[in-house]
């Protein structure tokens, strides 16, 4: 059996967030779908994207070799959140298609959700995958297979996966026991003194795991799961709760659903957030209700609001759609991948900031500020060569090279966002005066050297 | 009416001749002085005639001509702008694999979206050409199994390219033969002595419950929407032929506006087109696609008695053009050249070096212990595609 990832037109509503990344590598829960899928069925899915990211997330530009094997292909939409139905369809009868309503996006019902299908019926409508137009494609098998709707949601905006994201790490707590096994704490607590478990059986600690007390893991609220992380003294840790391969919690209150990616910083408050992966906020200031991409680096201090003082919801800036309601209360920020934020920068709830954005020196930042933007109390275009050279540098620091593919795929990027660029120079007063940017060119430089 | 932003886009392709274009306005400039210097040094110590008068608008207050004269520079100017930003401006120092070329280029003309229905391996010779199109759908015979085609083209690094089926699922063909036997196209009669010498005479697509056959929408979008669609190479009855035999695909063959070009096979096949020429195989799509192709390809390199003997022995001779065929004769004009075509059945037939010898190992059917190497004929892809960007250049 094949089973493949497709991004369908839905993608569009998930920028920037995912200008640099494809929608089944968001991370919602303990896993990204690409993760669940994979600790589902044991196998590594295959997986197709917009061009741009076929070579470092896909399975190349041109994957024709994903359909050579007379084998069953399982279609996986890759914005579905929990995959509870993906066993059902995996014993399905060839040529069936599930349907999700598109819910609350603005899309039009239905969707395609997934499909198991012969090579041959596949091979109608990959070209409509390649270019992710779900819609042609679900009209397409629509003619030729039999056809189940599945309740179930799917990512349609941002804020969705910070509002599922408590659910989803105690549904996947299970699939997480199942593909890993390790014991509770209740069946094997913590060798090290100091360290206090409310419902110990919901916690799920990996046995390569660094804690040291005095600190207090409460799972009343839900499971938590560690794996090989490092905990220091003084920090609290509520569920339910995910912290992932290699992430360092220091001294920080890690509130109720919240997810810390493999290899992230953590101090302060987070509360209701997810952190992709190789990210840091590692001092104090408070992040709630928010999203952090990849490679994202939070100076001291900076905070975050998540709740506006008249309790009304919070409104976002989606692409394509301006200004809409997220029909919620509490929402943070969302930085996509590679954001820098300097010391002491101050979010409004719903602030989305755009890949590889480089922010200091202000104090209330914009709500909405363009992928690869330069500045604080002033804006310009970051140079993308200083925005490679300051990548090359982060993540060298951890032992990982860019590679060319890495670095074409950011260029490509910069390209596509020119144009959201040139509307900000064009509509707000945020266009550097020529000695701002002189200051700006000077301190671009400093960093670099 | 162009929109603002698409006036600012025309207008800012010419940017990378601003310094020059204006080193020339003021080299102009400057030789305007100097010519009026001239004029005004003849005017002073020349008696001119009359005319002179009229003709340099001396009837007219100074600051009036002045103004006239501004008003036309201008307006000459702006119009030479205006024409050279229709121009695709691009620098010869950009790289190759620049964004500007592809802009410049992508400006000049668009790659042309490509169909190709064949099968077997001549398939896969035509899907070498996704680097030159913009996409290449290969619609792979209704018989077949896609599977066999993304496996062997997962061997090469194709771009551009899907191959899709015409049908949601295979369905038979039927094959009748000169004798009247009826046999499935994918039986191998290649080798079977008893039909060597028989010829295909008519075929029908079997369809298991009778009903209207199904066509994929991503087949009828591909033809929709080629700029070229290429029959071949490969088997006619095998390759070509059955996709022709559903009704929606034929006629969404026929609708096309895209040019058509057929690569007529190099070799008869026995049990199938068995002592036919050029014309009868472009018949054979006229009889059951409905339409003749624009133009067709023939192999004109000369064969070698070795290889000929090769064929020979499996009871294959090469298609050629025949002498009788040459009579119909077609002047076709371009605008860049005239050339005096062949016309055969509504095709113009194109003579042109389609092969390369390769060698190959085979085994007695009798005996398969017995192995040896053979020199035997293939489309080379390369020069296929020089054949086939030729052809695109004269249309």
């Amino acid at each position: 059996m094949t089973t493949i990832l497709f991004e369908d037109e839905g993608y569009a509503a998930l920028l920037p967030l995912v200008y640099s990344r494809p929608t089944y590598d968001l991370r919602c829960g303990i896993f990204t779908l690409r993760e669940r899928v994979a600790a589902q069925t044991g196998a590594q899915p295959s997986a197709i994207c917009r061009p741009h990211l076929a070579v470092v997330y896909g399975s190349g530009r041109w994957p024709l070799h994903l359909l050579s094997r007379s084998e069953p292909v399982v279609l996986v939409n890759g914005r579905a959140l929990e995959t509870a139905w993906l066993p059902e369809l995996l014993d399905a009868p060839l040529n069936t298609l599930l349907l999700a309503d598109a819910g609350v996006s603005l899309l039009g019902t239905p969707v395609l959700l997934g499909a198991k299908l012969s090579p041959h019926l596949a091979s109608a409508v990959l070209g409509y995958l390649l270019a992710q137009r779900g819609a042609a494609a679900l009209a397409e098998l629509m003619r030729f297979c039999a056809a189940r709707e599945v309740k179930t949601k799917l990512l349609s905006f941002p804020w969705d996966l910070v509002n599922e994201n408590g659910a989803q790490i105690a549904s996947d707590c299970a699939i997480h026991q199942r593909a890993n096994g390790w014991p509770s704490a209740a069946a094997r607590p913590p060798e090290a003194q100091g360290i206090v478990i409310s419902a110990p059986e919901r916690v799920f600690i990996h046995p390569d795991a660094w804690l040291h007390g005095p600190l207090a893991i409460d799972a009343r609220g839900g499971p938590i799961v560690i794996d090989a992380a490092t905990i220091e003294p003084f920090s609290f840790i509520q569920g339910p709760c995910f912290i992932g391969e290699g992430a360092l919690i220091s001294s920080a209150k890690v509130r109720g659903e919240t997810s810390i990616g493999p290899w992230s910083r953590i101090g302060g408050e987070v509360e209701a957030s997810i952190v992709q992966a190789y990210s840091n906020k590692h001092h104090e200031g408070f992040l709630g209700h928010a999203y952090l991409g990849e490679w994202v680096n939070i100076g001291a201090m900076t905070t975050n609001s998540d709740l506006k003082n008249t309790y009304g919801n919070i409104r976002m800036t989606i692409e394509g759609l301006g200004q809409v309601d997220s029909g919620t209360l509490k929402l943070g920020c969302f930085l996509a991948d590679h954001v820098k934020l300097g010391i002491g920068v101050h979010l409004n709830g719903g602030a989305m900031i755009g890949t590889g954005a480089n922010i200091f020196g202000v104090h209330f930042a914009p709500k909405t500020i363009p992928p690869f933007t330069w500045g604080g109390q002033v804006f310009r275009e970051y140079r993308i060569d200083s925005m490679i050279d300051v990548t090359r540098k982060v993540m060298g620091r951890r032992k990982i090279p860019l590679t060319a593919d890495g670095e074409a795929l950011l260029r490509d990027v910069f390209a596509q966002t020119r144009g959201d660029r040139t509307e900000m120079r064009g509509t707000t007063s945020l266009r550097a005066a020529p000695a701002d940017e002189a200051a700006l060119a000077a301190a671009e430089a400093a960093v670099l050297e | 009416m162009e929109s603002k932003p698409q006036l600012i886009s025309r207008l800012r392709s010419i940017r990378r001749l601003a310094r020059p274009l204006a080193l020339l306005f003021v080299g102009v400039v400057v030789l305007s002085i100097g010519v009026g210097y001239f004029v005004t040094f003849l005017y002073r110590n020349v008696a001119l005639p009359p005319l002179f008068g009229v003709i340099t608008l001396q009837f007219l207050p100074l600051w009036i001509r002045g103004l006239l004269f501004l008003t036309l520079g201008l307006g000459a100017i702006g119009v030479a702008l205006w024409r050279l930003s229709d121009l695709a401006v691009i620098s010869l120092e950009a790289a190759p694999n620049s964004g500007e070329v592809v802009v410049g280029l992508g400006r000049a003309r668009g790659a042309p979206q490509m169909v190709v229905i064949s099968g077997g391996s001549g398939v896969l010779i035509t899907a070498s050409l996704g680097h030159i199109v913009s996409r290449l759908t290969c619609i792979t015979p209704v018989q077949d199994s896609v599977e066999y085609y993304y496996r062997a083209s997962s061997l090469f690094s194709f771009e551009n390219v899907t191959f899709v089926v015409p049908t949601p699922a295979p369905l038979d063909v039927e094959l009748t033969l000169n004798s009247g036997a009826r046999t499935d196209v994918r039986s191998k009669r290649s080798h079977d002595e008893r039909f060597a010498q028989q010829h295909v005479v008519d075929m029908r697509l079997v369809s298991a419950d009778q009903q209207p056959v199904e066509v994929t929408q991503a087949t009828l979008d591909a033809i929709a929407e080629a700029d070229v669609i290429i029959l071949g190479p490969g088997s006619l009855f095998e390759g070509i032929l059955p996709n022709l035999l559903i009704p929606r695909l034929r006629d969404a063959l026929r609708a096309s506006s895209a040019m058509t070009i057929y690569i007529c096979s190099l070799m008869t096949e026995p049990g199938m087109t068995t002592g036919f020429g050029v014309g009868e195989h472009i018949r054979q799509i006229v009889r059951f696609g409905g339409f003749a192709p624009d133009y067709v390809l023939v192999n004109a390199q000369r064969i070698d008695s070795e290889v000929r003997q090769v064929y020979a022995a499996a009871n294959q001779t090469p298609v050629f053009l025949a002498l009788e065929e040459l009579e119909e004769t077609t002047v076709s004009a371009t605008d860049q050249i005239t050339t005096r075509d062949i016309l055969l059945d509504g095709s113009v037939v194109i003579e042109a070096d389609l092969t390369t010898s390769v060698v190959q190992l085979t085994a007695s059917l009798d005996n398969p212990n017995e192995r040896r190497t053979v020199r035997v004929l293939r489309h080379d892809p390369e020069k296929l595609a020089s054949a086939i960007l030729e052809v695109l250049r004269r249309a």
